[in-house]
């Protein structure tokens, strides 16, 4: 009796420990709750007496549903990208926000109007600054799109590499927790706490990057990124790597690729086209398809205005009679002609080489400055169908659009994993109420082993005095 | 349902952070009365907004162009006037010495005179200038137009002024036509120039249509360059003929010649002469008038289209307006409701968090 009393006590000690515990994680990211299950003690007798022998303490165990974790896990990946994709796409927005300043369109119209005033006093040294200036400026916005999106590239890259440093120590976390798992669980005992921290990172790895995984019998977990990259198996893990790499694909010069090496020696892989997912997909993504594109867009105006505007100007007549020069340089190609956009030297230098007049020698002659404003009402660009204007403003539109739908897809898939999470935590979270009333459960029972210790000691002694009597 | 405390507090954490969020983007509505203020708010009205401003920038161009083209038109009628006035006062003048009657040798010389100072007249009317410009000059507003011989320096340009979107106005008139009737044709009436090119193209073919014979001589080296188009094979005087009328349209008066002439017969007492320029006179007075009359229908074109590009604007301001203002009545409302449900939220996230069987414990 006084054993079994013992054995309860060491029970009611034991459950107040794991309540303690509970208690002390309740705000620990990704742990699970933890019971202790306690079993009956095989009754010992003889013949048809048959006396219960009390509780053990059988294992302690963590109250989780594996596939609402693994479910989390994939709608967080969604949540990774979707939340990048969103952050980078509000950034390239910025870059066309005209609600607030004056942006491209601005300086566009300002650039015709500028003609539009030349050509009322083609002779005035006045109206030719302005032309000089607003076509100036016209550059300085290209250029400054141009360099603002190149930014945005970079700022994506040096995330990327923020992001793969991460990953790496991760994998690493992740590979030491299989040893440890395995070395736990080879007693027999659920390794609770090291599996609650693996699930969790297990879960961050994949709201960085898409990965697959599946744990072997004895409780390690393989992971592979995209299709090969395995990054841990066993207690080892491999590294990814970024590397600054040189253009192809449409992706810019010198942006960071993604690199795996299976072995230490094997010549690394590069993997970047397997990463879709999670907040590397997403950065990825806007970095070299989103921005590309609109990078595009903005050499094809740039390309068109320049090519358009200086094939009139050229055919014109300047202050001293001389044939036009080009107003811009002329671009080199289609390719990167909103970064090479600027004005002529010649005309910057001297405003009189701006050419109005369609002969030499006629100061008044304005009709090459009205054909340069009539430019911005000619249906240039996407083969007759939009003006500069046009082509401009819908490429803000699409910007809108594309920002719009990620934002909403953003905020849906964090309805949807916050959902899931509540619906892990009302299984797996620590409920103070319930805690208290467990603490209370075991503090009694300890009280009543205790009594019972004492019962038996007393009836002991009574047994003991019996002699004595 | 399972309630876990770490649940509680993120929905209370979520449900605060949400009811902010709109608040904060309800204030931020209300204090810049925009309801637009990036392109993803409503990426369809952002680039309406986008080409409204466009054409209101336009627009706001158009309108400073065309006060311009008024104020130098409106010069133009005066001074179309002053020289119609002279030339009604020279008709008058002829009439009296056109016969024994009224004017004789002496009265005659007189007149002489006075037609000799309305002659320097008319020359200055012809060399104007508005601010630096000569007006009746055509294109070549840098230099006097008219010598004192009468001799036409000028050339047939028309300037035009870009008015609407696809619409151009001349707002000059060329000095050789109204004081040297080239380009009238029998009936008086005033032929205008080309239309304003509006490509590169339409220009060059003009150009084409104008370029004189080849045998009017090789173009000189220096214009010879590659980058041109057609417009280099044509040497500057041969490009000066080519943008004056054809000589079968020269049928209107030349006022200095016609001026002269009456001086001529005035000096030498030629009464048949000065019979004789009588009818010049009348048609030079015409020419004058019907000028004139062009300039001043140009005048009033501007005027309307001036009245068309103030309403464009206004239009355009109200569809910005519509497209990017908040409506400030529903921002308000909204923002009172999000204020309550704050509140609320607030409220009973405190009551939620606050009881906990350790309270009861004690």
């Amino acid at each position: 009796m006084m054993d079994v009393g013992r054995r309860s006590l060491a029970n009611s000690q034991t459950a107040l420990q794991t309540t303690a515990h509970n208690v002390a994680n309740k705000s620990t990211e990704g742990y699970s709750r933890q019971r202790v299950d306690l079993v009956t003690n095989e009754p010992i007798g003889e013949g048809k007496i048959r006396i219960g022998m009390g509780a053990r303490a059988g294992l302690v165990t963590r109250t989780n549903n594996e596939y609402l974790e693994k479910q989390i896990e994939r709608e967080g990946n969604q949540l990774g990208f979707f939340n990048s994709r969103a952050d980078m796409l509000g950034r390239v927005e910025q870059v066309y926000n005209e609600q607030t300043n004056e942006g491209l369109n601005h300086s566009i119209g300002k650039f015709f109007n500028s003609f539009r005033e030349l050509s009322n006093n083609p002779e005035s040294l006045a109206t030719r600054t302005q032309v000089k200036e607003s076509a100036a400026h016209l550059a300085r916005d290209f250029q400054h799109v141009n360099g603002q999106l190149r930014e945005i590239q970079n700022d994506a890259d040096f995330r990327i590499a923020t992001k793969i440093e991460e990953i790496n120590q991760l994998t690493n976390e992740i590979a030491n927790l299989n040893q440890k798992v395995q070395s736990v669980e080879v007693t027999g005992s659920p390794a609770n706490d090291e599996r609650d921290r693996r699930d969790l990172l297990v879960k961050q790895l994949s709201e960085k990057v898409n990965i697959r995984y599946g744990e072997s019998k004895d409780g390690q977990l393989t992971i592979t990124a995209g299709n090969t990259a395995v990054l841990v198996s066993g207690y080892s893990h491999r590294d990814l790597v970024a590397q600054s790499t040189p253009g192809s694909d449409g992706k810019g010069e010198g942006n960071y690729e993604i690199f795996y090496k299976s072995t230490d020696h094997s010549t690394p892989v590069n993997v970047t086209k397997q990463l879709r997912g999670g907040e590397i997909g997403g950065l990825l993504q806007v970095r070299d398809e989103v921005i590309n594109q609109f990078s595009q867009s903005m050499d094809e105006v740039a390309f068109a205005i320049a090519q358009d505007v200086n094939m009139a100007h050229s055919q014109g007549f300047d202050r001293y009679g001389r044939t036009g020069v080009l107003l811009f340089n002329a671009p080199e190609s289609l390719n990167g002609a909103a970064s090479q956009f600027s004005v002529n030297q010649a005309v910057l230098e001297d405003v009189g080489a701006i050419a109005a007049a369609g002969e030499p020698g006629k100061p008044g002659d304005n009709r090459i400055a009205n054909i340069l404003s009539s430019l911005q009402y000619k249906r240039a660009m996407g083969d007759g169908s939009s003006t500069y204007d046009d082509y401009y403003n819908s490429m803000v539109g699409r910007i809108g659009i594309e920002s719009q739908r990620a934002n909403s897809a953003q905020q849906s898939q964090g309805e949807i994993v916050g959902q899931l999470k509540n619906i892990r935590e009302s299984i797996s979270g620590v409920s103070l109420d319930e805690e208290t009333t467990k603490m209370i459960e075991f503090q009694k029972s300890f009280d009543a082993s205790a009594r019972l210790v004492r019962t038996a000691d007393e009836m002991m002694d009574t047994i003991l005095a019996l002699k004595r009597l | 349902m399972r309630i876990a405390d770490k649940m509680q507090f993120d929905q209370v954490k979520g449900n605060i952070a949400k009811n902010r969020t709109q608040m904060s983007e309800l204030q931020n509505q209300a204090a810049t009365q925009k309801r637009v203020t990036k392109p993803s708010d409503d990426p369809l009205a952002a680039s309406r907004v986008l080409s409204n401003r466009i054409d209101l920038q336009g627009n706001n161009q158009f309108g400073k162009s065309m006060t311009y083209a008024r104020s130098f038109l409106e010069f133009t009628d005066q001074s179309l006037g002053e020289l119609g006035d002279i030339l009604m006062r020279a008709k008058e003048l002829a009439v009296g010495q056109a016969n024994d009657g009224t004017g004789n040798e002496h009265s005659r010389r007189v007149v002489a005179t006075e037609m000799e100072q309305l002659y320097n007249q008319i020359v200055a009317i012809g060399n104007r200038k508005i601010g630096d410009r000569f007006i009746f000059g055509g294109f070549s507003t840098q230099a006097s137009p008219f010598d004192q011989k009468g001799n036409y320096k000028g050339d047939a340009g028309e300037m035009m002024v870009h008015i609407d979107k696809d619409s151009f106005l001349p707002m000059n008139v060329p000095g050789g036509r109204v004081f040297l009737g080239k380009g009238v044709s029998t009936t008086g009436m005033v032929k205008t120039g080309p239309p304003q090119a509006k490509t590169i193209e339409e220009f060059q073919q003009q150009q084409l249509r104008l370029q004189p014979q080849p045998q009017q001589g090789p173009p000189p080296p220096e214009q010879a360059v590659a980058v041109r188009g057609p417009a280099s094979l044509m040497s500057p005087t041969a490009l000066t003929n080519s943008v004056e009328p054809n000589p079968e349209e020269d049928n209107g008066v030349n006022l200095f010649h016609v001026v002269r002439d009456f001086m001529i017969s005035l000096n030498t007492n030629d009464k048949e002469g000065i019979q004789n320029v009588l009818e010049p006179l009348d048609d030079a007075l015409n020419q004058v008038v019907l000028t004139r009359s062009q300039v001043g229908s140009r005048s009033s074109a501007l005027d309307s289209y001036l009245a068309s590009v103030e309403r464009q604007k206004v239009d355009n301001k109200v569809a910005i307006s519509q497209l990017e203002d908040a409506d400030i009545f529903s921002t308000v409302s909204d923002i009172n409701k999000a204020e309550s449900t704050l509140q609320a939220t607030l409220e009973t996230s405190g009551k939620m968090i606050q009881p906990s069987l350790l309270q009861f414990l004690r």
